[in-house]
């Protein structure tokens, strides 16, 4: 089932497309503090090793000091699109190119001083999403979480599958934590690929299930 | 060498006190989690058959894998071992308290200094920091540094969490005087 949202099927180096290509000046203009990269790797006796990663970016919140009038869009236009090589380029490498990635996900936690909105305007919109699908070559919308916190957290992130999104085996999540991150006037932006389903998933999927409602209440015998 | 999984986390501070940090300082650490070789059998006084099957081939396999993921010439590092909360602390100091281990991670990145580490007991997913200091020289004040760590669901009870650090540089924005200047 695959999404209206059909980017492109012939892998991206989002890299080589960028003009911005010194790691310093990629940091300037996103106001780049530390990225953060993870990888698990998890034996499996049949799918041989499944790996899962995430890239994490901590950036000074542009938007500190305005007020919900603000318009977000020149500053997002700006910043989401650079994270999204920056993150991409990390869970590439992590997981050995985009045929390799199955699913995925991603989440923005604002720092204290910060509105809810500024962490949206970095992830859920096309400057951020569009690039980060095209960049793993999916086509599915992303899932994601967002909200305000103070360093240290510990988050989880949603994946599912990044051409199907409602293929059960592939509904995971894999934890992250920000040590020191995001202080009050910062924003930690995520983003996370795996290269495979739950290690033993066995629920079935939507093409398996029969007729579900609530009268099965009624079936069941204590 | 079996593992239940195995993580490898990098770092990369490009801006510290708010002035850029050029070069980009980058840390790396990986981390196994493994079966405690010493769980469900008591007391067991004599360490040394555990150490032998397991010391040397968990070196052999997060060393290469630190310098690898660091990505740069290694200049601090440092070790842990976390015990799950069924084993005892001397079980995971068995473990990296030991050249059979320690020697893989000196040989690979040319280290000539004894790794400074930190071992504790905790529950899966405890928050843990592992000390770094320069690889040639442990007086060097500017790599005196540690890394926050914490991996999701281990060490389970049973298990232990050995990991490795390595950092490309000292402290992004160090500016202390050196030892020598106190003494």
């Amino acid at each position: 089932m695959n999404s209206p949202l059909v980017v492109s099927t012939q892998p991206v180096d989002l890299s080589r497309r960028s003009t911005l290509t010194d790691y310093s000046d990629l940091a300037t203009a996103t106001g780049l503090r530390k990225i953060t990269s993870t990888a698990e790797e998890v034996p499996h006796p049949q799918l041989g090793t499944i790996t899962r990663a995430t890239a994490t970016a901590v950036i000074a919140n542009p938007w500190l000091g305005t007020n919900t009038e603000h318009d977000l869009s020149e500053r997002t236009e700006a910043i989401a699109p650079l994270l999204a090589k920056l993150l991409s380029d990390r869970l590439l490498y992590s997981l050995g190119g985009a045929e390799q990635i199955q699913a995925f996900g991603k989440a923005a936690i604002v720092g204290t001083a910060g509105e809810l909105e500024h962490a949206g305007a970095l992830i859920h919109t096309p400057f951020f999403g569009n690039l980060l699908r095209e960049a793993l070559q999916g086509t599915s919308i992303i899932c994601f979480v967002d909200g305000r916190g103070i360093p240290g957290e510990t988050l989880r992130v949603p994946m599912w599958h990044k051409t199907a999104a409602a293929t059960r085996t592939h509904y995971q999540t894999i934890e992250i934590s920000l040590p020191d991150a995001p202080h009050a006037a910062e924003i930690a932006v995520v983003a996370a690929a795996s290269g495979g389903p739950r290690p033993h998933a066995r629920i079935g999927d939507r093409s398996t299930d029969r007729p579900i409602t609530s009268a099965i209440l009624k079936g069941i015998k204590l | 060498m079996n593992y239940r999984k195995l993580v490898t986390i990098v770092e990369e501070i490009s801006t510290e006190g708010g002035q850029a940090v050029d070069p980009v300082a980058r840390v790396a650490i990986v981390a196994a989690v493994i079966d405690n070789p010493w769980a469900g059998q008591g007391f067991v006084k004599d360490l040394n058959p555990g150490i032998d099957s397991v010391a040397s081939s968990l070196g052999a396999l997060l060393a290469p894998r630190v310098i690898e993921a660091l990505g740069a010439p290694l200049e601090a590092y440092g070790k842990a071992a976390i015990v799950g909360l069924d084993g005892e602390i001397e079980h995971g100091s068995a473990l990296i308290h030991t050249l059979k281990f320690g020697n893989h991670f000196r040989d690979a990145a040319k280290a000539t200094t004894l790794l400074p580490a930190v071992e504790k007991r905790g529950p899966a997913g405890v928050q843990f920091d592992i000390p770094l200091k320069h690889f040639t020289d442990a007086t060097i004040r500017s790599h005196h540094q540690s890394i926050e760590v914490k991996i999701s669901d281990a060490p389970h009870s049973g298990e232990i969490l050995i990991a490795l650090a390595g950092a490309t540089r000292g402290r992004p924005q160090e500016r202390l005087a050196a030892l020598s200047t106190e003494q």
